[in-house]
């Protein structure tokens, strides 16, 4: 065996499968009872299951699969696995010829086990052939303690050892001359259609087997239409089976893959986006008709290399409002023909991922005026010369041209739909959306002027990360705007390299500590706009580390002096203010307390000198430089400086210059080791050198300031802000320790993974988007709980940030009982329709926002029995069911009364305490934050479809879509009789138990969330779990 | 008014966190001292020039400095031996007038009266699963196998894995049969991420009594890990925890896991295998199993120091007949925060904060 086994980790599974509606029957195991997350399980008819020789749980470890896979997710799982793991350049991989021995080796072991499904072994003798199956020899006798397994043949050793047979227990029985016995069954699972429906549409040699298996492992286009179709749901995949048929579909597999998710037909009519205004758009569109599912399902993955495939599927994702606008006529065929027009030839599914991830943005997020047209920032005219701008995309160069005769935004509109094709983060449609989310959280009046717009177009590319906090604080208006680029400007002038580094960390910090006050609401609303032109006012004119040093103090002060009416404040009194507004209940000073000592704790493991020493440090030179003796304490100050030492090499100075050039990167931290003012302070020392002693204090003040933004967007359980003390020092801000690092002011990356020699990873960039780089950095120190899973990199991220950003201060008992009754009302009403054909529709046509075809389906066939609903339930999102009693309290005001008790309580609430259930309040304080959906870090409730997995910064558009967490730890909370500030301690806490339990296959994979989050709950119900503090601060519930 | 002092003891890891030591901060009530008193344990492998081990040394053989300034043994043992108390080195004056906290030092003598220390050994065994050959995951499997099996004297055992993350596959016990199934358990996984992982493991042992074991098994170069190898040594040495390497791969092969294996457990009182077939990596794990048998461990709480950053111990032999041999421990600790010390595990409730 040559290549290594590079086991997939198990990370990815179906989400529309999970709703498959196929039954199982587990021949010779016992059927687990139903878990929440897990499929209902029962006895399907005998002709559509499959057989899979040995145990499930063998199967599962070899396949991939998550252990926590239901049945029927089986098949959909493996053949989703097969086809992106199973093959390189057109050869199988490793992954697959393990698969197939094993199925092998399973096949002999069923034949030792026989009818029974029982492999037994009685004495030695009978363990022999056992044993020869499984790789392995016995040393020593039976019967001796000492007799013990050792591999004999490392191939089926290595298959017996991976599928998870249990060598031990055989071991042990032949030391203890006991009998061995082993449940072996062959295992039924759940097929979709028959099997035949499968095996028939494979020419390769495997079809003559007859076994699905056998075809799905060595038939790779079959395997991808068999994920393909589970996706969709059971309805739909009938009709298209009865109508199409299979083999119809095989040539269009990969787009229906990628793209056909949603497509729905019902009562054997295809339900287009846009419903039935929409249906002769599409018939036009397609070339055929919905009421045809064959032949428009067939001409829809066709048509233009799939590209229609692209645009239906992103229109019918977004809700009912956007699909109104969108699909209404002309603008639907307008819009994709703009949309088609470049390179249709093309194809949307050469690579790994979807594309046009920008287009559902687009649709998602586009706003409308109140005459009905897409909102425009700016005008038109500033678009014109947007589209003018030097650009290396002929599409964009097209545009430009086409736009000179342009008078309506219906143009503008065709133009951006359009560029969602091409693949970039700085282009017009990236700049559009930006500054469509700027305009749309501000009143009319307020609306970004032409000049802002276009500036902040010209400087996209340069500092997009940074206009997120635009869209966080739409009070900031065109002055701060401005000002910001302008001092942005200025400090990208810096010609020297060091001290320009220097000031982008200090400036970027303060921006940093802005926004943290302004969110906690510690800056009064009246006071923002003065408070950030003071605060980045005083780095507009940097040349030297001494001004540097007084330009981020100043800063400093002024945000003080906004923050709390005194400029002059200690680190601690900042720390404090940092850790959370003050608090009046005594479990509110003690949480704030517990922040705040979590803050210190990373300042200290970080060895950063603190701001007194160093303010006190630079004044006792001010006033040496001014002729005053020095004073005694001042060299003890110094000392401080000195107090931080590199942690004891492992390599030399020429090992680390040899192994890890490109990302060698305590050279910022080996400056300060250096400073040493002892000896100009006891001097005699000139006035200049006293100054130039005290510009040394300028990158230990960047450094604290920077390490004041880490320590407090700490995520829960992190290791290297704790334990690596240069992980702050290192980061780097001028990009000098990679070669022609660019994007400096855009959102760091971690550089320097797996560099032993390189100082450990550090991060390059800017302080935009710190939350998230620093939960990516801290991740994989969560050990997963299930073997074989691995932390989820495509969603843990997001989970951490939307846990840690959101703070809970001014959180009231009433909001907190809000939520959670708002959650129970959802699952009232659900409870409700059963039975109740009316409610039924009103509920079902509210979760079509949020529910894919096949969920929704599940949810609504759940609706024909209480048993269903009641096992339904613990399967719904906490943001599908928050979100059905919201609207329809919104929708249907008049029948509140008239629900159950949930209900009942919610509307007494609502009577009595009307602020305390706004929504926008609920979802301003539970909701997560959506820096790539919505470029803002403002936590919402944005209630939307969950997000398929995108390549590139759009990988993130599924994890921000995911907003279940908060509200359940809220619900959690609420019921346990916590109050709404523990959950500072329960959100981040929790999430992170949550992290280690997610055992899932697929990226889109949202019910293992769930099922994670969901046993997290559980566990801290039964008490099962304590949550980590700083010692000393434990506060008692 | 007279001041009244009361001492807290806040000892991380039961009695012996190598890391901490005299370390006196004052609470805002001033009439308050806080002291954390913490126990320097060490663990030293004397050998001949050939590398044969040496024993039968007493306490009186040893001479302890720490950043230069003479240490008094506390406690005293041999491989597996009882613990003996010091008497030629001034057993009893464990808290001397240059000690701040001999009150609490004299309650601790109490507690120890009678009863080992050094309970046994601890030793996690943390297994290299990424991008294996199926040759070498199973027979680097059977060699650990019957290294589990043949370790006498350990109290508890831990049978990690990792790639990219860990997997604390067995838990630390007492119960071989658990440990051995936690090894038939692994999975082959992807990146290595060896000092992340190296790093929670580490941690695990941090509250634990006895002497703390890591033996890792590396199947080659770390390629995902964000954690500096210098900051797990450094946290391996000041928790007193010994780490013995194996790895698979040629010490040529690969100079910076080398040097790395090398210098970490060297630094550690450990030592570095270059174990290229498996009956070398069964020769790698005699030698440590051997190596644990004849160790002394030696323990002192540590005199005054105001040195809050890298503190260097030196452990000498004394006599002219004995300074033909080598002395092998670790060369240092560094006083952590209690931060630094928490564990990436979660704590169970009603588990507490004490030994596990």
């Amino acid at each position: 065996m040559r290549a290594p086994i590079r086991r997939f980790a198990i990370l990815f599974a179906g989400i529309a499968c999970l709703y498959a509606f196929y039954p199982v029957y587990a021949s010779g195991q016992q059927a687990a009872a139903p878990r929440p997350g897990t499929a209902r399980i029962s006895a399907p008819p005998p002709g559509n299951t499959v057989i899979i020789p040995g145990p499930l749980r063998s199967f599962l470890r070899m396949a991939g699969i998550s252990q926590k896979a239901s049945p029927e997710d089986v098949l959909p799982l493996l053949a989703r696995n097969v086809y992106i793991q199973g093959y390189e350049a057109g050869r199988e991989t490793e992954f697959l010829l393990l698969l197939d021995r094993y199925v092998h080796q399973a096949r002999e072991l069923q034949a030792l086990a026989g009818p029974a499904g029982e492999i037994h072994v009685a004495t030695c003798e009978e363990a022999i052939p056992l044993i020869q199956v499984l790789g392995y020899r016995l040393r020593q006798n039976c019967g001796q303690k000492n007799a013990v397994l050792v591999t004999a043949n490392p191939e089926r050793a290595f298959l017996t050892i991976d599928s998870g047979f249990p060598l031990m227990g055989l071991e042990e029985a032949l030391q203890k001359g006991t009998p061995f016995s082993y449940s072996f069954p062959t295992t039924r699972i759940p097929v979709i259609f028959s099997e035949n429906d499968w095996t028939t549409l494979s020419w390769g040699r495997r079809r003559a087997t007859g076994s699905l298996i056998d075809v799905l492992v060595h038939d790779p286009s079959v395997a991808r239409l068999y994920w393909a179709i589970s996706k969709v749901d059971v309805e739909t995949r009938q009709a298209l089976q009865q109508s199409a048929g299979l083999r119809k579909l095989l040539p269009y597999t990969a787009v229906f893959d990628f793209y056909g998710s949603q497509i729905c037909v019902r009562s054997g009519r295809v339900m287009v986006p846009g419903g039935a205004n929409a249906e002769h758009a599409w018939r036009d569109l397609v070339g055929a008709s919905p009421d045809s599912p064959e032949d428009f399902v067939v001409h829809l993955l066709a048509k233009d290399n799939g590209w229609l495939a692209v645009y239906y599927d992103a229109l019918s994702r977004v809700n009912q409002a956007q699909q109104a606008h969108l699909t209404s006529t002309p603008r639907m065929r307008h819009l994709y023909d703009a949309f088609r027009t470049p390179e249709a030839d093309i194809n949307p599914t050469r690579s790994v991922f979807r594309k046009a991830p920008d287009l559902l943005v687009l649709f998602t997020r586009i706003s409308w005026d109140p005459d009905g047209n897409m909102h425009v920032p700016g005008s038109l005219e500033v678009w014109k010369e947007i589209l003018n701008q030097k650009t290396d995309s002929k599409i964009v160069r097209d545009w430009a041209k086409r736009a000179h005769g342009w008078n309506q935004s219906e143009q503008l509109l065709e133009a951006m739909v359009s560029m969602a094709r091409i693949e970039a983060d700085s282009g017009p449609l990236q700049i559009y959306l930006m500054l469509s989310e700027l305009d749309a959280g501000r009143p009319p009046e307020k609306r970004l002027s032409e000049g802002t717009v276009r500036l902040l177009a010209s400087r996209f590319a340069q500092f997009s990360n940074w206009y997120l906090a635009f869209a966080e604080f739409p009070d900031l208006n065109d002055t701060s705007i401005t000002r910001f680029v302008n001092v942005a400007d200025a400090i990208d002038g810096i010609s020297n390299a060091p001290l320009r580094g220097n000031t982008l960390g200090a400036f970027q910090a303060n921006i940093g500590l802005w926004q943290i006050f302004a969110r906690q609401g510690e800056i009064p609303v009246s006071a923002l706009n003065t408070s950030w032109q003071k605060t980045i006012e005083p780095f507009a004119k940097i040349s030297s580390s001494g001004q540097l040093f007084d330009a981020a103090r100043g800063s400093l002060g002024e945000l003080m002096l906004a923050s709390t009416g005194k400029a002059d404040r200690t680190e601690d009194e900042i720390v404090d203010l940092l850790a959370g507004p003050p608090q009046k209940s005594a479990e509110g000073q003690h949480m704030r307390q517990e922040m705040a000592a979590r803050i210190r704790a990373v300042l200290d493991d970080q060895r950063l000198v603190s701001l007194d020493t160093l303010f006190a440090l630079s004044d006792g030179l001010n006033e040496m430089v001014h002729g005053k003796p020095a004073s005694p304490r001042l060299v003890s100050l110094a000392g401080e400086l000195r107090e931080f030492e590199l942690p004891r090499p492992i390599f030399t100075s020429t090992e680390k210059v040899n192994w890890a050039p490109p990302v060698y990167s305590s050279r910022h931290a080996e400056l300060q080791i250096k400073t040493d003012l002892t000896k100009v302070i006891k001097g005699p020392s000139s006035p200049a050198q006293l100054e130039a002693a005290r510009s040394q204090l300028a990158p230990f003040l960047r450094d604290t300031l920077v390490g004041l933004n880490y320590a407090y967007y700490e995520p829960p359980g992190a290791q290297i802000l704790h334990i690596n003390p240069l992980f702050v020092r290192s980061h780097d801000f001028s990009g000098m320790t990679i070669m022609g690092a660019e994007r400096l002011w855009r959102a760091p990356e971690l550089v320097g993974i797996g560099t032993p020699a390189g100082g450990g990873a550090y991060l390059l960039g800017s302080l935009a988007d710190l939350p998230y780089a620093l939960a990516e950095t801290e991740e994989d120190f969560i050990a997963p709980e299930n073997i074989q899973a691995l932390i989820w990199k495509e969603s843990v991220p997001d989970l951490l940030v939307s846990s840690t950003l959101p703070r809970w201060w001014g959180v009231s008992p009433n909001e907190l009982h809000a939520v959670a009754l708002y959650q129970r009302s959802g699952e009232e009403l659900l409870t409700d329709s059963v039975g109740d054909t009316q409610l039924r529709a009103k509920v079902m046509n509210i979760l079509s926002d949020r529910m894919t075809p096949g969920r929704l389906e599940r949810t609504e066939q759940a609706t024909r029995s209480p048993a269903d609903m009641a096992e339904m339930l613990p399967r719904m999102m906490p943001a599908d069911t928050f979100y059905l009693a919201a609207e329809y309290r919104r929708k249907f005001p008049a029948e509140e009364a008239s629900l159950g008790p949930a209900n009942k309580e919610l509307d007494d609430l609502c009577h009595q305490n009307p602020k305390d259930v706004d929504l926008d309040r609920l979802s301003k304080d539970f909701g997560v934050p959506h820096p790539t959906l919505t470029r803002n870090y403002s936590p919402e409730l944005l209630n939307v479809k969950p997000f398929p997995a995108f390549g590139g910064y759009s990988s993130r558009l599924f994890g921000e879509s995911w907003e279940s967490s908060n509200l359940y730890w809220a619900r959690l909370a609420d019921e346990m009789g916590y109050a709404p500030v523990m959950l500072n301690r329960l959100a981040p806490e929790l999430t992170r138990r949550m992290t280690a339990k997610i055992f899932a296959t697929d990226l889109e994979d949202w019910q293992a969330l769930l099922r994670a989050m969901q046993e997290t709950g559980d566990e801290f119900r039964q008490g099962k779990i304590a949550l980590a503090v700083i010692p000393g601060t434990d506060l008692q519930h | 008014m007279a001041k009244k002092y009361f001492l807290f003891l806040w000892v991380f890891s039961g009695l012996l966190l190598g890391g901490g030591a005299w370390l006196a901060a004052q609470d805002d009530d001033s009439s308050r001292i806080r002291v954390n008193v913490v126990l320097v344990q060490l663990n030293v492998a004397v050998t001949d020039r050939k590398g044969n081990y040496v024993s039968g040394l007493r306490p009186e053989d040893f001479s302890i400095s720490e950043d230069k300034i003479s240490q008094t043994i506390s406690t005293f043992e041999e491989g597996n031996e009882p613990t003996i108390r010091p008497t030629t080195h001034g057993a009893g004056q464990i808290a001397d007038a240059g000690q701040e906290a001999g009150a609490a030092l004299k309650t601790q003598d109490a507690r120890l009266a009678g009863t080992s220390i050094f309970a046994g050994s601890n030793v996690f065994i943390l297994f290299d699963t990424s991008n294996y050959m199926y040759r070498g995951f199973v027979f680097a499997q059977d060699a650990i196998a019957d290294f589990i099996r043949s370790l006498e004297g350990v109290s508890k055992l831990a049978f990690y894995s990792y790639s990219r993350d860990l997997s604390r596959a067995a838990p630390l016990t007492g119960d071989r049969s658990q440990v051995l199934r936690g090894v038939r358990s692994t999975v082959a996984g992807d990146d290595a991420a060896l000092y992340n992982c190296l790093l929670l493991t580490v941690k695990d042992t941090v509250q634990l009594k006895g002497r703390k074991v890591i033996v890792v098994f590396s199947n080659g170069p770390d390629n995902a890990s964000t954690v500096p190898p210098e900051d797990v040594a450094e946290l391996a040495q000041s928790t007193g925890t010994i780490i013995y390497m194996i790895s698979t791969q040629q010490a040529q092969s690969e100079p910076v896991s080398t040097a790395v294996f090398e210098r970490m457990s060297k630094a550690t009182g450990g030592k570095a295998y270059f174990a290229k077939s498996w009956k070398d990596e069964t020769q790698a794990f005699a030698s440590i199993r051997d190596d644990l048998a004849h160790l002394y461990s030696l323990s002192y709480y540590p005199q005054m120091n105001p040195n809050r950053g890298w503190r260097a111990i030196t452990v000498k032999l004394v006599g002219k007949n004995l300074q033909k041999y080598r002395v092998r421990t670790r060369d240092g600790y560094r006083l952590l925060q209690p931060a630094q010390l928490s564990s990436g595990s979660f704590v169970e409730a009603g588990a507490g904060s004490s030994q596990k």
